[in-house]
């Protein structure tokens, strides 16, 4: 497997996972716990989830990462947008749960991808940092609208309602916010 | 080769998790065949990677680690079987009601819904017109084989149909193929044959 670029301002999550993977390593799984963990729990609660509900979704999603650590790949996906899109999934699977429990998210992540060069897969670690920095310098009202769309259980006519404008500029503001993040993965997101 | 998408807002609820499943899945069925989407949907997820990075710590219970570490070695679970291995992912997976007649040349056989949405697979036959019912809020529709048209245009496999204005009339089948397509709808609840067919498997 090819190394995956270190981030320059944090510790390095996919070498992490990686090392669950390769040998199930429980120190690493317990840095990673302690980083994600309570950021996972933080997301439930924003996104509507009662306490003891958040704190058990928080468990299951770093549980998951332990048994999926070997499915991770660092060419498709940052480490902290590997770990949302488990929290997201389970999220929605306990909302589905309390209904019906045989049905299930697309999870694309499982599926086997093409494989990609080395440099792309220095480029996709970067891919958070990139998007990090191009959130913090995204005109307020395109920032707003793009976390509440991550933040609260809110489909876009509810958005409208709340910030009380029209759904035609919801839309065209988060046109322009992803257009504006896209282009700063340049031609590698 | 495909021409109609479905919206940002769409695209960011799907990414964020908060899409009805019945409308998620839709996606999902237009997602896994447009390239152009799923670049997207990558942008958006690594934007939840990103939120994920931004937000407060909320500490969990002082044991949760070790309670956690003696779970680690118990088998992962197994995905859901394969129960309709004629269709693609998602939908091969779900609990789908069997077929019902819903007028001259179309059947209808849902999905599982309950969140706000309820969808599932329209057949039709050319010259006839599928049934929507979206006045109340989202509609999503995927094609997965035939043709349709409707004001706005013409679909093809693939294509995903998300009308911003209330339609006058329904989109048309048209070639000499019949045309198989997912639907998905929030908001009000379905009356006559569709909604007899509908609350044979549950909103």
């Amino acid at each position: 497997m090819t190394q995956p670029a270190k981030a320059p301002d944090g510790p390095d999550h996919a070498a992490l996972i990686e090392a669950i993977a390769v040998r199930r390593d429980r120190a690493a799984f317990a840095d990673l716990f302690a980083y994600f963990a309570p950021r996972v729990k933080a997301w439930m609660l924003r996104a509507g989830s009662g306490p003891t509900a958040a704190e058990e979704l928080a468990q299951e999603t770093m549980l998951a990462v332990w048994q999926k650590a070997r499915l991770f790949d660092p060419a498709r996906a940052g480490a902290s947008t590997w770990i949302f899109t488990i929290a997201r999934n389970l999220r929605i699977d306990s909302l589905r749960r309390e209904r019906h429990p045989s049905d299930l998210m697309p999870d694309p992540l499982e599926e086997p991808a093409a494989p990609m060069q080395a440099d792309h897969v220095l480029a996709m670690s970067q891919q958070e940092i990139r998007i990090r920095s191009a959130l913090a310098v995204l005109p307020p009202e395109q920032a707003d609208v793009i976390r509440k769309a991550f933040f609260e259980d809110k489909v876009h006519a509810e958005i409208e309602k709340e910030l009380g404008i029209p759904l035609g500029t919801v839309k065209s503001r988060l046109r322009l916010a992803i257009g504006r993040l896209r282009s700063v993965l340049g031609d590698l997101g | 080769m495909i021409r109609h998408h479905p919206s940002e807002t769409t695209l960011a609820a799907y990414a964020a998790g908060s899409l009805p499943s019945a409308l998620s899945t839709v996606a999902a069925l237009h997602l896994a065949r447009c390239p152009v989407c799923r670049r997207s949907l990558a942008t958006l997820e690594a934007t939840g990677g990103a939120v994920l990075d931004e937000l407060t710590p909320v500490p969990l219970s002082g044991d949760a680690l070790s309670r956690l570490l003696d779970r680690v070695d118990e088998p992962a679970p197994a995905p859901p079987p394969i129960l309709n291995p004629d269709l693609p992912a998602p939908l091969n997976r779900m609990v789908l009601g069997r077929w019902w007649p819903i007028g001259l040349g179309a059947r209808y056989r849902p999905m599982r819904a309950g969140d706000g949405a309820w969808g599932g697979l329209v057949l039709a036959q050319p010259n006839r017109s599928l049934p929507r019912h979206g006045h109340a809020g989202l509609e999503l529709t995927c094609i997965l084989s035939g043709r349709f048209a409707d004001g706005s245009g013409e679909y093809g496999p693939g294509d995903l149909s998300e009308p911003v204005v209330d339609h006058d009339r329904p989109p048309l089948v048209i070639g000499t193929e019949p045309c198989l397509c997912v639907i998905a709808s929030e908001g009000m609840k379905l009356r006559g044959l569709l909604g007899l067919a509908q609350r044979t498997i549950g909103y």
